[in-house]
């Protein structure tokens, strides 16, 4: 029953949290540009108002796809903070990230598609990085839930170092941050146009950013993992690190998806996977 | 059981030959048809027979000794592969052949031979029953399929010969060799059946007898055939050893000293069969052949015989450094197969990359033997049977329509045939979709892998991790080509009307039993794959990984939701086909563009294939040194342990 | 409630400008004038947009281009004509590939005057834009 209420705990706060941290990178990135920015609340109104637009499908299977995204985005975080195996988790993490592409990519307008492909090149990039992460938790921790990470003794993040800077490079590329956010961007005047959300109106853009804030929730849940002995220390860590971001964002221009791709993957084996591997060779 | 299991091995060698002989192609697709619905019937009896009990040891009825039928069958074989060699002036198989007839001979005159108990040739358990269901129903299943679509194939290629009456023949004899194989018990019985499948794959690749395909033949043949030679040096060796032919002895619990050599060389013969890395290459030849031969043979059936003979021999090697170093060949053939996956273009390439894959990781859970990672193996058995069988029927099914099989023809297939398009999708989930039974197993796998201490440890779970990334990289490019949609003429959208109902009601049931089989994982596990695992390790019976049913029931929702929404929705009448953004030109949903000065153009997408990241003969042949390497490895501590 | 006031997102088109109004509408973005303080966004992408600014007038071959890109944005949606130009034709109305105004191919709904035209004037039609868009909303629903 309590899992249960969890569940549905992330499903109503999830998007709350994820509103507001989107408006607060907004007021941030303003300021750092020497702007003053829109309303903590923009996001919202944003939303609400492509709920009010029409919405015109290119292909009709856009619309359940991306419902499913939202869905299944939301299902991963209930599912992990309602006691699903973590790893799983991952997989389910994936499925809800790719019925995205799949939303954009049967759209199949030239800038979609390439936002697609490219943003399958991060999943594929990004995806190796969740399972070690996942992994290593478990493994330090020997549980394999969310309760049980937080109810452990161990003190994860002392523990996983390397996994802890992977987490920043790979947050950038879930967080859709320059210079990883080759699939889509805000932004007006460039190559991709808005890359797979190109040919999304009203609603299905909607459900995007819904589906986003979700994600970025779930990403927040990942770090709690990480910081396991206190949940204010990890909310704390994820919102450090997601300014570390909003700096990298303004500072940086987006690369190439091949750069994304090696440098992602070299650093996943580097950090993560040499993490792992002391885990194993060194632990219990 | 001895008599349905032998009906099981006689009946469709009786039928194969029977129809080597039917020249009229409507007695013949009776007799297939017939054929197939006895060969399902007896399969399930047998199982239902069996009654999922604990292993039960049979002879031939009548307490029948098969030896003298054994040394004949393999003199008759070999000499078959030496008049074919020669014939077609290649001379590396049957000096192989002859090696192994040469060392079965010494063993059979030199008296070497122990007598074989004639009440433990065959040995039935739980995995025999999950072998037996999954070649007796998916095997029929796919001999249907292959009526209408080899009418189709010699329709769109004039210039192959037809013999259809040699093709369904030896799809017979294959199933006989295949239900010998999975219920042998007695070793030198079971090379038998070994060589029998290999000679059907080698002459069923070879059956349009072009230049190209011989020698892909020819490659199967040879790469078979040196497993084929490590098997019969294992029996040789085992020969000497009390009860050491007698599979289930065998494989009761860690051996070592000259059994463990042995074991390292059956598990050679497995890794041959099962096209693992360094022997990949015959698979992909392997494609050349007639789609039904590529479902069946190729990823099905056949090649499970590689993997089902190493989860057999898991108890007996888990533990020592044979069995790390099997395990190690399976998954790195797994790791490289993925990279090589994502560059290809082909899309029979991509379906054998993902079925050697798939194999390479029922490999890794074989080597490393616990009950876990065996349960995980199995589970991916019968899955990848039913999803890889579906998918490759259906690629069969499109190429006779669309005569392509590159991945980037496929634009829009789900508005234009919107059926084949939904049973391809659930192939596709089938194979890495979060509820699927694939990827339950290697999150079981993933588990487990976290227990086995040390370096190994560490790789194996780091090798799972990109490699599952691969796999939904390279199958998500597949599925945004197949989602896509646009204007069809009336015209294309007849062409999925022509599909003969052949077609349809093979690869229809397999696309339920995808589905059905995943809602029901929880009793598969609980009933059949779960005690086969706790009891092949005598350990004591645990639970295994399932998920939660109403979890399990929603993600299906979600999944199954989808296509089914997509095949309304593009039939519905009010969908408006809003036209794409470009730049302002203007477009239509038939992909048409306007250019300046009046022209048009038609748009055309390709895929991200890492080209500048990655090269595939450069991973794959990285893979290849890799695993040959550690293959030789193998051998060695095999040898090392004697 | 409708929340298009609060979240007017604009798509920039310039049509034949001498590239002034261009200049200022972009001058509207940077941190003196900073639009997005209203949350207007500029998307560059019709099928996310509420307004759609045209700078420049239309000549013979950016017709079908602009009337494309009006069809492209979904309902409601307002066109604010930004400039002489965009307005009239301007100094290139008589020029012989000029068709005139942006109103000659899309129904414009608001005009705002100026060569080039000042970044206040643009924020002040950029309002009056999200005024009508209310109305053609409250039309529709």
């Amino acid at each position: 029953m309590t899992l249960a209420f969890y569940a549905l705990l992330f499903v109503i706060v999830a998007p709350v949290f994820g509103g507001l941290l989107a408006g607060a990178d907004r007021i941030v990135t303003a300021r750092m540009q020497s702007r003053v920015g829109p309303p903590l609340l923009q996001p919202f109104y944003d939303v609400g108002k492509l709920f009010q637009k029409q919405s015109r499908l290119l292909n009709p299977i856009q619309e359940p796809l991306l419902l499913g995204h939202v869905v299944m985005m939301a299902a991963t975080g209930a599912m992990m903070v309602s006691g699903t195996d973590l790893i799983l988790v991952t997989f389910v993490f994936a499925l809800a990230s790719l019925l995205l592409v799949l939303a954009a990519g049967s759209a199949y307008s030239p800038y979609s598609f390439a936002g697609a492909e490219r943003e399958l090149i991060v999943l594929l990039a990004s995806e190796p990085f969740f399972i070690l992460m996942m992994a290593a938790i478990c493994k330090v921790t020997d549980a394999s839930t969310f309760g049980a990470v937080l109810a452990s003794p161990t003190w994860v993040a002392f523990q996983l170092p390397g996994i802890l800077i992977a987490f920043l490079m790979v947050a950038t590329i879930k967080l859709r941050k320059s210079p990883f956010d080759i699939s889509t961007s805000h932004h007006a005047h460039q190559e991709l146009v808005s890359g797979l959300t190109s040919d999304m109106s009203g609603r299905l853009l909607a459900y995007v950013e819904l589906a986003h804030w979700y994600e970025s929730a779930l990403l927040c849940g990942f770090a709690v993992l990480l910081f396991n002995w206190s949940i204010p220390l990890g909310i704390g860590a994820f919102l450090v690190a997601y300014a570390a971001e909003v700096l990298v964002d303004n500072v940086t221009s987006r690369a190439k998806w091949q750069l994304v791709l090696r440098s992602t993957w070299v650093a996943t084996l580097l950090f993560a996977g040499g993490n792992v591997l002391a885990l194993f060779v060194v632990g219990r | 059981m001895s008599s349905l299991i032998s009906f099981l091995i006689a009946f469709p060698l009786l039928i194969g030959t029977l129809l080597l002989f039917t020249w009229w192609p409507k007695v013949r697709n009776l007799i297939v048809v017939a054929s197939c619905v006895a060969v399902a019937a007896v399969s399930i009896a047998t199982v239902i027979q069996f009654g999922n009990g604990n292993g039960v040891f049979f002879g031939l009825p009548g307490g029948v000794e098969p030896g003298a039928a054994l040394i004949v069958s393999e003199i008759a074989m070999t000499a078959f592969v030496v008049a074919i060699s020669i014939y077609n002036r290649r001379f590396f198989a049957p000096v192989l052949a002859l090696i192994q007839l040469g060392i079965a001979l010494y063993l059979e005159l030199a008296g070497k031979l122990p007598e074989a108990d004639p009440q433990r040739l065959f040995w039935f358990d739980r995995l025999s029953m999950v072998m037996v269901l999954v070649v007796g129903i998916i095997g029929p299943l796919i001999c249907i399929n292959a009526i209408g679509y080899m009418r189709d194939y010699h329709r769109s290629s004039p210039m192959v010969k037809g013999r259809r009456n040699v093709f369904f023949s030896l799809l017979f004899i294959f199933l006989a060799g295949m239900f010998g194989l999975v219920a042998s018990n007695y070793l030198p019985m079971m090379l038998v059946f070994w060589e029998v499948t290999t000679l059907c794959s080698f002459l069923l690749i070879g059956y349009s007898r072009t230049d190209e395909t011989i020698g892909y033949a020819f490659r199967a043949l040879n790469m078979n055939l040196i497993g084929g030679v490590g098997f019969s040096v294992a029996i040789a060796l085992l020969a000497e050893q009390p009860n050491g032919l007698d599979l289930a002895m065998l494989t009761s619990g860690p051996v070592s000293g000259v059994l463990l050599l042995a074991v390292a060389l059956l598990a050679l013969a497995g890794i041959t069969k099962s096209a693992q890395m360094p022997f990949s290459s015959w698979l992909l030849g392997a494609m050349y052949a007639p789609s039904p031969t590529s479902a069946l043979l190729h990823s099905s059936t056949m090649v499970k015989a590689g993997v089902f003979l190493l989860l057999r021999l898991s108890p007996a090697m888990a533990g020592s450094s044979v069995g790390y170093l099997v395990a190690f060949v399976g998954l790195l053939t797994f790791l490289f197969v993925s990279l090589v996956a994502g560059t290809e273009e082909n899309l029979k390439k991509v379906l054998a990359y993902s079925t050697i894959g798939s194999l390479g990781l029922i490999g890794g859970c074989a080597g490393i033997g616990t009950p876990e990672l065996v349960w995980a193996g199995v589970m991916i058995i019968i899955f990848h049977a039913m999803a890889k069988g579906l998918l490759f029927l259906t690629v069969g099914t499109l190429e006779n329509r669309l005569y392509t099989k590159n991945i980037e023809n496929f634009d829009a297939l789900l508005s234009l045939m919107p059926r084949v398009s939904v049973l391809m999708l659930v192939g596709i989930a089938g194979m890495f979709i979060a509820p699927f039974g694939i990827v339950i197993a290697k999150w079981a796998a993933i588990r487990a892998f976290l227990a086995v201490p040390g370096i190994a440890g560490a790789a194996l779970v780091t090798i799972m991790a990109f490699g599952s990334s691969l796999t939904i990289f390279y199958w998500g490019k597949l599925l945004i080509k197949i989602m896509s949609a646009r204007r069809q003429s009336d015209y294309e959208r007849s062409i999925e009307r022509r599909i003969s109902w052949y077609e349809w009601l093979s690869e229809a049931p397999l696309a339920i039993g995808v589905i059905a089989a995943t809602l029901l994982i929880g009793p598969l596990s609980d009933n059949v794959v779960g005690p086969w695992a706790t009891a092949a390790f005598s350990a004591a019976p645990r639970t295994f990984l399932t998920m939660d049913p109403a979890a399990l029931l929603i993600m299906m929702a979600a999944v199954v939701f989808l296509p089914a929404v997509a095949y309304w929705s593009w039939r519905h009448p009010n969908y408006d086909h809003a036209d794409f953004y470009a730049s302002g030109r203007s477009t239509n949903n038939a992909h048409v563009m306007g250019m300046a000065l009046g022209g048009i153009h038609r748009v055309s997408l390709r895929g991200y294939y890492l080209s500048g990241v990655l090269d595939g003969t450069l991973v794959f042949n990285a893979g290849t040194l890799a695993c040959a390497a550690t293959l030789l490895a193998m051998v060695t501590a095999g040898v090392v342990a004697r | 409630m409708s929340f298009f006031s609060k979240s007017p997102w604009i798509f920039h088109y310039d049509a034949s400008s001498c590239n002034g109004c261009d200049i200022e509408v972009l001058a509207c973005l940077t941190p003196f004038y900073d639009l997005e303080r209203f949350g207007i966004v500029n998307t560059g992408n019709p099928k996310h947009a509420d307004i759609l600014l045209i700078t420049g007038s239309v000549n013979e071959r950016n017709i079908e281009i602009v009337q494309n890109l009006y069809r492209q944005m979904p309902d409601p949606k307002v066109v604010v004509a930004v400039g002489a130009c965009a307005c009239s034709g301007g100094i290139f109305a008589r020029a012989y590939n000029i068709q005139g105004g942006v109103d000659k191919v899309v129904p414009v709904d608001v005009y705002v005057p100026g060569c080039a035209a000042r970044p206040e004037s643009i924020i002040d039609g950029v309002v009056q834009g999200i005024a009508a868009l209310e109305q053609k909303r409250k039309k529709t629903a």
